[in-house]
């Protein structure tokens, strides 16, 4: 699972989770997940101002496609000045942790 | 203060060649120290310049300040405050310089105001506003130095890369200053008021900011997580180290760290969107 801006959802892509009105995360969802993005859907949310949505794999990647190694490597090379410090080097151990929880299980694709 | 750094400091603030700062923005200063002008009066002054006003309202709806929609000047005074409105229109000029030639400096410092927001909101700080326009401004110092010293920003880029330093070092080595020292010089040049302007000028030493330590503190916890999280460039892409006095001031702890960067990651795909809507433009 994926968060993405709208303005990089593509039609084909699937919801991993509900749309909501704005950028609301309850109430009524607008789209339920499982639905599969087709440019009139998109193009909906646009008009009811969705800023961000949740899709099933990971079909948005970074110039230069990054793996979940090739982000902790450069999560690393970020901290190399600093891991020294305790605060920094516990806000190394959180991003790591976050870095991991976001690609969650879903690392299919690998750095190409 | 030795020679170059006073050169420097006079070519800086050279007001004719700084951005052009609206004839709105002087009869805006000079209401706002006037204690019973209203904010109608303002607002309506603001408003007499459609292009400005067009931009402080697209900045007022940016995410650094997402939490409201704001579609009119005087709405903006009224739910940002006047000293944001006044900042923004003082530093449109130099965002429109941003959005264009560095958008990697530009995403930061939207990131920077976004996650300033965040973390004060948190600590159920007052005026979150004005602590997020710091945060948009901290590092205006380093779009003056691309634009009033641009060969000096060649070398400092250069001297970053060749050397893995940070970029607030390969400064002080090529121009005897900093880009914080430059936003402090800036900031007091257009009368921004101290707390605006200690998070700019302090913000790499916040020890030195004497009357506004929680604010700056903010500040630079904001641009640390987002250094961390790789979001925009600034120059280089190492993590500040966090400042003792800044975390014991906000008493920051290991969860309320962790909350604040999911808080702040789930934010930035909204800094992303606005970004690219405005390259779209």
């Amino acid at each position: 699972m994926q968060k993405i801006p709208l303005l990089l959802a593509r039609e084909g892509m699937t919801l991993a989770r509900d749309v909501f009105r704005g950028n609301a995360s309850t109430g009524m969802p607008i789209c339920g997940k499982g639905h599969e993005l087709t440019t009139s859907l998109i193009e909906r949310f646009d008009k009811l101002e969705v800023q961000a949505v949740y899709v099933e794999g990971h079909p948005v990647w970074e110039e230069g496609g990054a793996s979940l190694d090739n982000l902790l490597c450069a999560l690393d090379g970020r901290f190399i000045k600093t891991m020294h410090n305790p605060q920094n080097a516990m806000l190394h151990t959180i991003y790591k942790a976050y870095l991991i929880k976001s690609m969650g299980g879903d690392c299919d694709r690998q750095a190409e | 203060m030795t020679d170059k750094r006073s050169k420097l400091k006079k070519i800086i603030l050279d007001t004719k060649t700084l951005p052009t700062l609206p004839s709105v923005i002087h009869k805006l200063n000079s209401l706002s120290d006037n204690e019973r002008s209203s904010v109608r009066e303002m607002a309506r002054i603001v408003s007499s310049d459609q292009v400005l006003s067009a931009r402080i309202l697209r900045l007022a709806n940016s995410p650094s300040y997402g939490f409201h929609k704001v579609s009119t000047i005087s709405n903006a005074m009224i739910l940002l405050g006047v000293n944001v409105v006044k900042s923004l229109a003082l530093s449109s000029s130099i965002f429109a310089i941003m959005e264009k030639e560095s958008v990697g400096l530009w995403e930061h410092s939207l990131a920077v105001g976004v996650a300033a927001n965040l973390i004060a909101r948190k600590l159920g700080l007052q005026e979150c506003e004005e602590i997020a326009t710091a945060g948009l401004l901290h590092d205006i110092g380093k779009v003056i130095i691309a634009l009033k010293c641009n060969e000096a920003e060649k070398s400092i880029l250069n001297l970053v890369n060749e050397r893995q330093m940070y970029c607030i070092e390969a400064e002080r080595e090529i121009i005897d200053t900093d880009h914080a020292e430059i936003g402090g010089w800036l900031s007091k040049n257009w009368f921004l008021p101290d707390k605006l302007s200690e998070p700019i000028a302090f913000h790499h030493n916040v020890a030195q900011s004497v009357h506004h330590c929680l604010k700056t503190s903010v500040v630079h916890i904001a641009d640390v997580i987002v250094k961390a999280s790789g979001f925009g460039c600034s120059g280089d892409c190492f993590v500040p180290q966090i400042e003792d006095i800044a975390w014991n001031t906000l008493q920051l702890n290991e969860k309320m760290l962790a909350e604040l960067v999911d808080e702040i990651e789930d934010k930035l795909i909204e800094v992303k969107n606005f970004s690219l809507e405005m390259m779209g433009d």
